[in-house]
């Protein structure tokens, strides 16, 4: 029997079903289950069919894997070539040289400008406002929108500058890239990426303009640490509740498992915690590694616990490290000298390849097994919405009990707001719908 | 559909190392100048590796989208014009867009643009979009049926800008 919420204000116990989530790349659902007036569940599902990348990569070389993975999202390709091509490059030992490792940051950049100026603006930013989509908001807001065409355009062009193209890059092969820009070409960026600025840091003034819902919790964050740097493609895993572990050693505290509930693996600590990863995450455990413009950024909205404690407040931390991305990304090309060489040589020895970089969405880890003949025997790749899969869920029953006597339409936009707050990449994201209300058979 | 005096842009999209996704730029690449027809219309052509708003937003004259398509049978050509397009986005779609569906793709394009933006999608449903450069049989018998898709849909929308 389905219900609607404003109809019923009895809340004793329920089944809530977010049916489908729509407007995502993949398909998954939300159910709530209400018992005595309390969510005891919450089930994120995600029913998107196995892709078996993990199994594609098999048999294939180095070189050939790092062009598969980029495949696996058309948003965050170089997130799965850099945590692949470190992982070769560990094992093998390759050491890049300075300037390629400064063009890899470089490259990493431009991912999270065009991946967090498209959440920021076109998905998360028309909950905040009360529009059902980007189209509508584009309508009342053109400014708004604008900027962040402006923005995305400015990271797919140094996605492309540096990868041959703005998605699915062709360029990264272990011990470096393929080529190497000339200054000129990187120079030529310039102006767009000053214009960038100005537009990043209006949008955290935008944002902290926005009005969050109000939820607060204290989640396990994890995230890299790297000594000097805000954290990208090295340094260690470490949480906010004490771990600290080297960057490819993340079996050692964490492992996935299946859930009859979703086609993606859900990872937990390997004592069954949940954690989360993120932008949020990682602005948290490293706030004092940011670009001197983004700190600054930061202290003049105030909302670093906000950040931390309200899972809404993601938005903010997307807008922080778009000046981050932004304000380094001009550092380096300033800098910029070409490399002599374009890549290191390496030579392929069998073992364990392991790796984790910070994807816009978090910590992605990669593995390897490279067999005896230069091949990949095994692979394991964990992608963040997997790890974050079981956070959210989490934060689904603390907060759901806040929507349930919420009129069905204002229940259904603060979940999907919620869930949007993740930017969960089942989903190249954006909302859900049909939200039902069932009483379970007495 | 709005006339317009200004070019007539075709965006191709997906990835030719990707077996049936890149159908389109096969199609567009290969066999189309076969006929004399870019050449006749003075049509300006755009390879996308993903549909994009920037893409639409800054195109002056009706578009013709090429894609392969999701929701339409192995190797069937579909023409859809936009308003078909943003009134049943979850039926059939372009392929090629990663970051947000063709409905929005479309909307937001059509909010922000000046001028109206009107065009039309001709798809080929895929059979395999797995890793390489060869297209699957259904595809292949059915290329000349796209090409003359996409030639009929040419000619609709020529009519506009001549």
């Amino acid at each position: 029997m389905t219900h609607g919420l404003a109809h019923d204000t009895e809340l004793t116990d329920r089944q809530f079903e977010v049916g489908m989530l729509t407007r995502v790349e993949g398909e998954g659902s939300l159910t709530l289950h209400v018992s005595d007036g309390e969510v005891v569940q919450a089930r994120l599902g995600i029913f998107e069919a196995p892709r078996y990348f993990e199994r594609l990569v098999v048999g294939r070389t180095p070189d050939e894997v790092i062009d598969i993975v980029a495949r696996i999202c058309g948003i965050c390709p170089v997130a799965y070539q850099m945590s692949a091509v470190h992982a070769f490059e560990s094992l093998f030992g390759v050491e890049v040289s300075p300037e390629v490792r400064r063009l890899r940051r470089l490259f990493y950049c431009g991912e999270w400008i065009e991946s967090h100026a498209l959440h920021v603006y076109l998905l998360h930013a028309p909950d905040f406002l009360g529009y059902p989509s980007a189209i509508e908001l584009a309508r009342d807001y053109r400014e708004v929108v604008e900027r962040a065409l402006a923005l995305k355009r400015t990271g797919n062009r140094l996605v492309a500058m540096l990868g041959a193209r703005p998605i699915h890059p062709l360029t990264v092969r272990v011990g470096g890239f393929s080529r190497v820009p000339m200054r000129e070409e990187l120079m030529s960026l310039r102006r767009a990426l000053d214009e960038a600025l100005e537009v990043a840091l209006a949008t955290v003034s935008f944002v902290a303009g926005l009005e969050a819902p109000r939820f607060e919790r204290e989640p396990r964050l994890v995230s890299l640490r790297h000594p000097d740097e805000y954290p990208m493609n090295d340094g260690r895993i470490i949480s906010n509740d004490g771990l600290d572990i080297a960057i490819d050693a993340w079996r050692d505290a964490f492992e996935e498992d299946q859930v009859s509930w979703s086609n993606a693996l859900q990872a937990r600590t390997h004592a069954g915690e949940v954690y989360l990863l993120g932008p949020s995450s990682r602005l948290t455990l490293n706030s004092d590694r940011l670009h001197p413009r983004a700190a600054e950024a930061l202290a003049s909205i105030g909302l670093a616990d906000e950040i931390r404690l309200n899972p809404f407040w993601s938005i903010a931390a997307r807008a922080i490290e778009l000046v981050h991305a932004v304000a380094e990304s001009i550092d380096i090309i300033d800098g910029y000298r070409r490399p002599d060489r374009a890549f290191e040589p390496g030579t392929s020895r069998p073992g364990v390849a392991a790796w984790a970089t910070e994807a816009p969405r978090g910590l992605l880890f990669h593995r390897y097994v490279i067999d005896d003949a230069g091949l990949v025997a095994a692979a394991q790749i964990v992608p963040p919405t997997s790890q974050n899969q079981a956070a959210i869920e989490a934060d689904l029953t603390a907060f759901a009990p806040s929507i349930l006597t919420l009129p069905q339409a204002q229940a259904t936009h603060r979940l999907e707001q919620l869930i949007r707050s993740y930017d969960p990449c089942i989903s190249c994201a954006t909302h859900f719908l049909d939200l039902r209300i069932e009483a379970p058979v007495r | 559909m709005t006339p317009t005096t200004a070019r007539l842009q075709i965006l191709v999209c997906g990835n030719s190392d990707r077996c049936d996704d890149g159908a389109a730029i096969w199609a567009v690449s290969h066999m189309l100048p076969n006929r004399g027809f870019l050449e006749a219309s003075g049509i300006a052509v755009t390879q996308c590796g993903q549909l994009d708003v920037n893409d639409l937003v800054g195109i002056a004259g009706p578009v013709l989208i090429v894609d392969t398509a999701v929701g339409v049978a192995a190797g069937a050509s579909v023409t859809l014009d936009f308003d078909e397009l943003l009134a049943h986005p979850k039926d059939i779609s372009p392929h090629s867009s990663h970051a947000l569906p063709i409905d929005q793709v479309i909307g937001i394009s059509r909010s922000l643009r000046d001028a109206p933006l009107d065009g039309l999608f001709v798809g080929i449903g895929a059979a395999d979009v797995g890793f390489g450069q060869r297209l699957s049989t259904p595809v292949r018998e059915g290329m000349g049926q796209f090409v003359d898709a996409i030639e009929l849909a040419l000619m609709r929308l020529t009519a506009y800008v001549h």
